[in-house]
């Protein structure tokens, strides 16, 4: 949440650390000194990234920055990443069913919201991706969104000067290579952190939930909470949630375990943000929150593979469903749909 | 001369004390205490035919007719057994063998400690740590299409051709997975038959292996009755540990 601050911190712990080399003889260790990189909330768990495998500096973030708002990743320089991952929409896409690609090309699900990725054990709708530095490799080579190859985005950088100078800023070398491509790519993503909502200020004890809110909260943790954990408020597991008796347009995680029982099951979605992340489920079906809480309610289809807890659907009336949503606003983090230190760089 | 040796010895330890390096200046001149080893293997077709990528082969058994355009696999962990039993590991030892630059495949292994040798071992595929580490480079580049961008890991065998035998005209093998049943990484060790290999420091050392890509058929039989795999499952298992299975020691060289 303060990372302004820390980057004033940063430059005067540079002074110090320059000026304490002048009288030692240690290995400089600007680094270590440096305050910019990943910090969390007390009530967070510990992320499943490896920081110590990509070294983190401002330096890199940047660079990762500049690689997330260009099109030049994709094949046609149409479609950046931000395309579909809006800082304005919670870094999902623009409020479409699916994601739209080079060319006009439809994809089959809807984009997600991609912060707080550093706790994420796994991505896509079917968690077919296993590790925050390959998943870049989805969109850029899907021939229905970036349509590109990882060898020729390289090549183009290789040959964009801008590029050889951002990376000798971060990485101290003009080999540009795909695997530095995609470890700059990371150290952007990683620094998307929602952790700034009335929520997390309610669970730092700075505010206090209205009294519908409260009943909302209460609701959530009662019927939601099972899978949408706090304060991720996700699990991170697959479920099958009822939208179809059958599976033939998407099978989900099957897709990738290639088990019957896996078929129609889909990764459960953080709820941080909800309110700004609309059309809702894997195929956008939904606009509204409330048409998701109708669909649990009453919408529930029955196949193998549904979700026992989803049996009889979730009981709500309509004011508890007010009640839910108005909780639901409280994961809305505005720092993050306006934190200018996540713009696009303006080089 | 003995004593401007000593005096740049002297300077370079003056130098030294001065400054704050940490590595030592070892004045000793250094004997070789290690040399290489060159790993080879030829692939082969059958007694009748060499095995080559862009032609005509005739599979021995079921009498498809195969032309490869792609063949291609990783080796890794590569182990030399010494003769007193422990083992020498190459470090980073990860190697994706291209067949398009010829059908016999070379991995040199570097700064193998002098000694006799028994026995080497070899990991067929990717370990499956690596599949789960992120992204890495050199011959593990996910830029080397042989890393599936939709479904994470590698692509531990990758075989393409035509073959007229097949409805789709075609065969596609992309064969991984590294978890549970499905995985395709296969250990392989081979003694050198009552034989040591003497590394001694003179460079020549080297072990010949054989493999015979025939063997992606040995189990599923005609290309029409699997011709296309691009996800990990039953099918990669079965292809992938047929072709594992048909590596052989050939000989040794010193």
């Amino acid at each position: 949440m303060n990372k302004i601050t820390h980057l004033s911190q940063c430059k005067l712990l540079i002074v110090f650390a320059v000026g304490s080399l002048l009288v030692s003889c240690k290995k400089p260790k600007i680094e270590k000194a440096e305050p910019w990189g990943f910090n969390q909330e007390a009530y967070f768990p510990q992320p499943v990234y490896t920081f110590a495998n990509n070294k983190q500096s401002y330096e890199r973030f940047q660079l990762g920055a500049a690689l997330f708002f260009d099109p030049i990743l994709s094949s046609d320089s149409t479609i950046s990443c931000e395309t579909c991952h809006a800082q304005t929409h919670a870094f999902s896409g623009h409020n479409t069913p699916v994601s739209q690609g080079v060319g006009g090309a439809l994809g089959t699900r809807n984009s997600p919201a991609i912060f707080n990725l550093a706790w994420s054990p796994a991505f896509m709708w079917d968690g077919g991706i296993n590790h925050i530095e390959v998943m870049p490799i989805g969109p850029i080579t899907n021939p229905v969104e970036m349509n590109e190859t990882l060898a020729h985005v390289v090549t183009k950088l290789k040959n964009s000067e801008k590029y050889r100078k951002l990376f000798k800023k971060a990485y101290g070398t003009e080999q540009i290579t795909d695997q530095l491509l995609l470890k700059a790519l990371a150290q952007y993503l990683v620094m998307i952190i929602s952790d700034n909502s009335k929520y997390d200020k309610v669970r730092r004890g700075e505010t206090v939930y209205t009294a519908t809110e409260q009943a909302g909260y209460d609701l959530f943790v009662q019927k939601c909470s099972q899978c949408h954990t706090e304060p991720l408020f996700t699990d991170y597991s697959y479920h099958n949630n009822g939208l179809d008796a059958t599976f033939t347009n998407d099978l989900g995680r099957a897709h990738i375990t290639q088990l019957p029982e896996d078929e129609g099951k889909f990764k459960v979605p953080t709820l941080r943000n909800v309110a700004k992340t609309y059309p809702y489920m894997h195929d956008g079906r939904f606009f509204t929150l409330n048409q998701v809480l109708d669909h649990y309610v009453s919408g529930i289809q029955h196949s193998a593979t549904l979700d026992p807890i989803l049996e009889s659907g979730i009981p709500l009336t309509g004011l508890e469903k007010q009640q839910l949503i108005a909780f639901l606003k409280t994961l809305t983090d505005y720092d993050l749909l306006n934190n200018a230190w996540l713009f696009q760089p303006s080089f | 001369m003995k004593f401007y040796t000593l005096l740049g010895v002297a300077f370079a330890t003056s130098l030294l004390v001065v400054s704050c390096k940490k590595d030592k200046n070892d004045t000793t001149p250094t004997v070789a205490t290690t040399d290489q080893v060159v790993l080879k293997i030829e692939h082969t077709w059958d007694d009748s035919l060499e095995f080559a990528l862009g032609e005509d082969l005739v599979h021995p058994v079921t009498g498809d007719t195969l032309n490869f355009t792609t063949f291609k696999y990783y080796i890794s962990n590569i182990r030399l057994k010494n003769a007193d039993g422990t083992w020498w590991t190459q470090p980073n030892s990860y190697f994706l063998l291209d067949l398009t630059a010829g059908i016999t495949a070379s991995v040199t292994l570097s700064n193998v400690p002098k000694g006799e040798y028994t026995d080497v071992e070899y990991v067929l595929g990717v370990d499956s740590t690596m599949n789960v580490s992120g992204a890495q480079s050199g011959d593990l580049s996910p830029a080397l299409d042989m890393f599936w961008s939709w479904n994470s890991g590698y692509i531990m065998l990758k075989a393409e051709g035509t073959c007229p035998n097949s409805s789709m005209g075609s065969f596609t093998y992309h064969l991984g997975g590294f978890t549970g049943s499905n995985s395709v990484v296969q250990t392989n060790t081979h003694n050198f038959v009552g034989n040591s290999l003497s590394v001694t420091g003179n460079g020549a050392c080297q072990i010949h292996l054989t493999a015979a890509p025939q063997a992606l058929w040995s189990t599923i039989g005609a290309v029409d009755n699997v011709s296309m795999v691009h996800m990990p499952g039953a099918s990669a298992k079965t292809i992938a540990s047929d072709f594992y299975n048909s590596f052989e020691f050939e000989h040794i060289h010193e």
